[in-house]
């Protein structure tokens, strides 16, 4: 009975039990209905085989809206416990379990795919090629990160949750304090989905490196396209800090070692150091790109170039070396001395600069600019007020010695959901409204769009302002109740609210694609919004192999020259072009990580050693099979491409 | 598939371009992990609880014996390629060979070092300092046991299908990926042994 | 047989047992710890920097340029980490 034990939930609730019934059902429905439908092959071939970076990339587009939802739940129930003092909502121990997992999934499988989601199906488009470099590699990364995504989630079913904080923390997370399995599902779910990413941050740096587009150098790259290069550089030097950092404390729980233990030699700061020296440099993939998406917004709809594109591109690579060089000022509490503190204080206030060059270049931008105020204008409007209030008290944090007021109050969190949630998440609504189009040929509606954008500013404001008041009076964070005594219940009250009004926008955002999908206009051509760049150049929908005849581009705004300065993109004659094979294989092997991790979870040995063989033979196979792709011959283009024209009924 | 016969086979299509560019920048990603292994090894490393320290258990012999092993095994595999430009099929897999016989060499000198050490009660759980040391010794070693593997794929393709641009392009990868855990051993035979002992 | 053994290659080798047999003076030899340091550091740098040229062949292609900035970067990285930490965790702790 014990080995069966190990699979109940420790800390069971009603809500637990109910979401357990709940995703039970949804399961059973999904699978009824994909057999009702007669749709397991075409799944198997058009979405779970595919290497094509278009669906790769709408699957993480898929996965980033799920987990919106899911981590959009946990905060709402932290709200709401947290609404009146005394709350007898949810109890500490389940408390503890929502906002580590609110953490894990917003941060790394929410926004974490949503800007790979853009990554993918915007980089190969925006630099003219017709695939990422290795199209096979970006599926497995794929699986690995939804294998990874799925592994984590389960955990709250299976076994327990993770209930040690996003950053799960020694000695809190070690066997002794964190006695479920759900601190094991943490170490090695991430390790799986952290594979997964480093392996396309890789594929995207050589990628941008080696197929633009002829003509476009470096500095005639869009902005989008540098930012997710420069993302990418900093995953391929900050996730290997975590892949070893999550090994030892996958060691230390499963094994016995004295990594981060009290005792025999053990350092538990060394985890809060490592893990910051990667979850730094994090923040900044997540904002980099978000950045890149706000720099292509408002330069379409200022209908201008990018105002100081070499000082855009100087300050994102001082900020990818500066992200490395300032890791410590998440701990200035932690016991190094008053010149350490000192040093990190300093690099801390000095990366704000290249951040302001950059607001200053947006507003540069707009100057003088014959403004449109579309949907994703909005959102990047909104985004530069309330992002450089979250810079601000960000600079405030930094100095160390006023830090330790700060430290672990509701404060720190109203300053980082400022920089996020504007900066990030707004970013990532207004990319997806502003690609939309692109991506599915109509546009969702304007009307509602703006409403959406309104109600989650106020709801942001709302929520998250009274946590600067809170936090300074002293309000830490990560307490499931507090006392009437402290007054904080009133502006708790008004966060809680706050906190509804962003659901309530974020309810409306699902309205608006339910609503256009039924009455949205198919008839928009390829370019909606009159943009710049060579994602706009092709047709939509984007055919397979993305351009016909490769584009030759002479500046940052390939297409917008092409529009208005009678600069010809598409010079030559359709040649076959060569495809790589769809392949089975990634899915493959993601499934076997996910046994693999699932065992390492419950340390059921057997099973982790048939299933680490099961992928090493996977890669063999990989090693010995021959596969050199397939051509589109030059007929099936002109077919295509007849097609499309007729679609949109205009010629270019 | 377009072939420039102008450049070495491993080079002389688009595709083998971006493999061994793309392999570059996972060897930046792999500098960073032993960096990290690094950082944890020295910040542990005089944290040594009730165990046994670095300078008791370490021993010159078998750390100089791997060393000269891995050095040379680095040395062959660049003779390897060099064979391999030259068109070569017979002496490289011989130098091929050689250098996966170096290596077996190598880890087995490894694996009795580990006996060593768990003889002398240096074991994984006896302290931070040992956890430490195996760790990144072991992370080594296991990079060196997947290469094994892995240069015994690239020979067997090599012999069935000669010297394409493909098994070409895989065995300069490999020659890069062993040429780096030399370099690897390089510190770890520096600042962890000599440091260690000296 | 001779076309099989470059001299390039095998005074990069040559130069790499002597680099090997300068590293192990701070073993045999009593010195203090900053010289054995230094010594350790320049000989074990300039053999990683051998590897790199001689044997890697980093420079040969027009991705030379992308191949030294992505080794030079992860090298300042590593070594901002390793000192980073050293410094909050050890020296200054």
């Amino acid at each position: 009975m014990d080995f069966f034990d190990r699979f109940a939930v420790p800390h069971p609730s009603f809500l637990i039990y109910a979401s357990m019934v709940g995703i039970g059902l949804t399961m059973v429905a999904i699978v009824l209905g994909i057999t009702y439908f007669k749709k397991w092959g075409y799944l198997w071939r058009e979405w779970i085989t595919t290497v094509d970076h278009k669906r790769i990339g709408i699957m993480y587009l898929l996965v980033a809206l799920l987990m919106l939802f899911r981590g959009g739940v946990d905060a709402i129930m932290m709200r709401y416990q947290l609404s009146m003092p005394d709350n007898k909502f949810l109890e500490s121990q389940h408390y503890n379990e929502v906002f580590t997992t609110h953490g894990v999934v917003m941060i790394l499988f929410m926004a974490m795919p949503f800007i790979t989601f853009f990554f993918n199906y915007l980089i190969p488009l925006q630099i003219g090629a017709r695939d990422v470099a290795f199209p096979r590699l970006n599926a497995l990364s794929f699986w690995l990160f939804f294998m990874g995504m799925g592994l984590f989630n389960i955990s709250f079913i299976v076994g327990g949750s993770p209930d040690a904080g996003w950053t799960s923390y020694f000695p809190l997370a070690n066997n002794e304090f964190s006695p479920s399995v759900g601190t094991n599902y943490y170490m090695i779910a991430i390790q799986i989905a952290g594979m997964g990413t480093l392996i396309s941050g890789i594929n995207f740096i050589t990628t941008i490196l080696k197929m633009r587009a002829p003509g476009m150098k470096l500095m005639k790259m869009p902005m989008f396209t540098w930012s997710a290069f420069i993302a990418n550089v900093i995953v391929v030097f900050a996730f290997p800090v975590l892949t070893v950092l999550l090994a030892m404390g996958t060691m230390d729980r499963l094994f016995g070692t004295n990594f981060f233990t009290t005792g025999d030699g053990g350092m538990d700061m060394l985890w809060a150091n490592l893990f910051w020296v990667w979850g730094h440099p994090e923040v900044y993939i997540l904002i980099l790109p978000a950045f890149g998406l706000y720099s292509e917004i408002i330069s379409t709809f200022a209908r201008r170039n990018l105002y100081g594109y070499k000082s855009m591109v100087a300050s994102m690579v001082v900020i990818s070396v500066f992200s490395f060089l300032v890791w410590t000022h998440h701990f200035f509490t932690m016991g190094q001395g008053a010149f350490t503190n000192s040093i990190f204080s300093i690099t801390t206030m000095a990366i704000a600069i290249p951040t302001g060059v950059k607001i200053f270049n947006w507003l540069f931008t707009l100057w003088k600019g014959k403004i449109v105020f579309t949907t994703p204008m909005l959102y990047s409007m909104l985004f530069i007020p309330l992002f450089t209030l979250g810079g601000v008290t960000g600079v405030m944090l930094a100095m160390s010695a006023a830090d330790y007021q700060y430290h672990n109050t509701m404060f720190l969190v109203a300053h980082f959901h400022n920089v996020i949630i504007p900066g990030v998440v707004y970013a990532m609504i207004a990319g997806l409204t502003f690609y939309w189009p692109k991506m599915f040929g109509f546009m969702l509606n304007e009307r509602i769009g703006k409403w959406t954008a309104w109600i989650m500013s106020v709801g942001f404001v709302l929520a998250f302002i009274p946590m600067y008041i809170t936090g300074l009076d002293g309000q830490a964070r990560r307490m499931y109740t507090y006392s009437e005594s402290t007054g904080f219940s009133m502006l708790n009250m008004v966060a809680f609210i706050g906190a509804g009004i962003m659901a309530i926008s974020f309810a409306l955002l699902v309205y608006n694609i339910y609503y256009s999908i039924r009455y949205a206009s198919r008839d928009i051509g390829s370019d909606p919004w009159d943009a710049r760049s060579l994602e706009w150049a092709t047709h939509t929908p984007v055919p397979e192999y993305n351009f016909a005849i490769t584009p030759q581009v002479a500046s940052t705004q390939g297409f917008w020259d092409a529009k208005k300065n009678g600069h010809e993109l598409f010079k030559g004659k359709y040649e076959k072009i060569h495809m790589p094979n769809n392949s089975g294989w990634p899915f493959i092997l993601g499934c076997i990580f996910f046994v693999f991790g699932f065992a390492m979870v419950f340390s059921i040995w057997p099973l982790a050693i048939v299933t680490l063989i099961g992928i090493l033979v996977c890669l063999v196979y990989r090693s010995f099979e021959k596969d050199h792709g397939r051509y589109i011959s030059v007929e099936e283009i002109e077919e295509t491409e007849a097609k499309l024209r007729g679609v949109k009924n205009e010629d270019r | 598939m377009k072939i420039d016969n102008s450049l070495p086979l491993e080079y002389s299509t688009e595709e083998n371009n971006l493999k061994i560019l793309g392999f570059w920048i996972f060897l930046g990603a792999e500098i960073m992990l032993f960096a990290t292994l690094f950082t944890m090894y020295f910040t542990l490393e005089n944290r040594i609880g009730h165990g046994p320290s670095g300078a008791e258990i370490f021993e010159i012999t078998p750390v100089l014996v791997e060393t000269i092993l891995l050095l040379t095994s680095s040395f062959v595999i660049g003779l390897g390629i060099h064979a391999m430009r030259l068109g070569n099929k017979k002496a490289m897999m011989v130098f091929f060979s050689i250098t996966l016989l170096l290596g077996a060499g190598f880890l087995g000198f490894e694996i009795f070092e580990f006996v060593h050490y768990n003889h002398v009660g240096a074991t994984l759980q006896t302290s931070a300092f040992t956890a430490a040391l195996l760790t990144t010794l072991g992370t080594h070693g296991l990079h060196v046991t997947f290469g094994l593997f892995w240069g015994l794929a690239i020979l067997i393709q090599i012999k069935k299908r000669g010297l394409t641009p493909e098994t070409t392009n895989k065995s300069f990868i490999f020659s890069l990926y062993w040429h780096f855990l030399d370099v690897i051993w390089i510190f770890i035979f520096s600042f962890i042994y000599l440091k260690g002992m000296m | 047989m001779k076309e099989l053994f470059p001299v390039k290659q095998v005074m990069g080798f040559v130069f790499s047992l002597v680099l090997t047999v300068v590293a192990l003076l701070v073993y045999f030899t009593d010195m203090s710890f900053p010289i054995g340091m230094t010594i350790l550091l320049v000989t074990a740098f300039i053999q990683a920097g051998l590897q790199l040229v001689v044997f890697m062949h980093a420079g040969e292609t027009d991705d030379k340029k992308s191949i030294y900035t992505n080794v030079y970067y992860g090298l300042i990285i590593a070594l901002v980490t390793i000192f980073g930490t050293l410094l909050i965790l050890v020296w200054d702790m």
